[in-house]
């Protein structure tokens, strides 16, 4: 498992502060958050089965969700957590609403230049196969199965930001998993 | 990841770790940071609409006092008064009338289809019948 993504550079300022900025009214901290964690949401939203076509959509309802309700957010757990958080709901009305599945983008993978173009197709397919049973998890088990899987959060960080204990978020990744591998056996 | 027992296969972990990568990828984030901030100025800018528990104290204890007014009206218009409850009536003291007065009274209520009497303990003169009426004329001649 890779470390987390680093959340900022030592020389920038925190996310605490740039959120203390934007509530001041500067907007530019409001893009510089965008900016920071834009793609490790996209990443979540897409793992958890968010169409490519309205990602981008997703994403920005998340962030003005975020911002909206960002007197709420406590520090419990770290913004980027918390945030992804906030696009699980976004994605769950999303579809609510929506009632259509994800596509997998297999003709994108094709595209790509480097590799057999074999082992890339095949790569894409098990990589598909895999969103797709991510989706049919259950929302817990997922959104735990994402946090630590796909974005390395430990357990007590999973736990803050989902509200539940370190030992349920355990219990909830090891389900997810198994269930995962006996489906791409 | 150590302490984890199920997770030892190698390929689920990295296909986790891929898993929406590409398309996180293609999101133009500049442009997804600049429309955030125009809706977030949008937001700004857009006048609040008043809410009704926002108004001063007592605009909103006048128009309760108008609900409730209202409601009483209206009330009174749908429902009539109860069975047995008396509307209040202009009465005449017979005891301050002289004979011929009430002489005069009594034939005019036999010439009028009276009502029956009113079984009750606490009647006026209204009240009675024009036998008993007679009956309280000829007491008061002989008191007189």
């Amino acid at each position: 498992m890779p470390p987390a993504e680093p959340v900022a550079a030592d020389s920038s300022p925190t996310d605490a502060a740039l959120i203390a900025a934007w509530q001041g009214g500067d907007e530019q901290a409001a893009a510089e958050l965008v900016r920071r964690h834009a793609r490790a949401l996209a990443r979540f939203l897409a793992g958890a089965g968010a169409p490519e076509a309205d990602l981008d959509d997703v994403v920005q309802e998340t962030f003005i969700r975020a911002f909206r309700a960002v007197a709420t957010f406590r520090g419990q757990c770290r913004f980027r957590t918390w945030l992804l958080t906030i696009g699980g709901n976004v994605l769950k009305d999303a579809h609510r609403r929506a009632k259509r599945g994800r596509v997998v983008p297999l003709g994108d993978e094709l595209r790509s230049t480097d590799g057999d173009p074999h082992e890339r197709a095949v790569a894409a397919e098990v990589e598909g196969r895999l969103g797709e049973e991510v989706q049919q998890l259950p929302r817990l088990q997922r959104e735990v199965f994402l946090l630590r899987a796909q974005q390395g959060l430990e357990y007590d960080e999973i736990a803050a930001a989902l509200g539940t204990t370190p030992g349920a978020a355990r219990v909830h990744y090891h389900h997810a998993v198994r269930r995962l591998k006996e489906c791409l056996k | 990841m150590k302490d984890d027992a199920t997770f030892h296969d190698a390929e689920l972990q990295d296909l986790a770790q891929r898993l929406g990568t590409r398309a996180a990828e293609r999101l133009d984030v500049e442009r997804t940071a600049q429309a955030v901030v125009a809706r977030l100025r949008e937001e700004a800018g857009a006048p609040a609409r008043p809410s009704v528990w926002s108004q001063p104290a007592w605009l909103k204890i006048a128009a309760a006092l108008v609900v409730v007014v209202g409601a009483g009206v209206v009330a009174q218009g749908v429902w009539p008064a109860p069975p047995g409850v008396a509307l209040p009536v202009e009465t005449v003291d017979l005891s301050d009338m002289s004979a011929p007065q009430l002489r005069e009274l009594l034939r005019s209520v036999e010439q009028a289809d009276a009502p029956e009497p009113v079984s009750s303990q606490d009647v006026g003169l209204e009240d009675l019948s024009p036998a008993q009426l007679r009956a309280l004329l000829a007491s008061l001649e002989m008191e007189t």
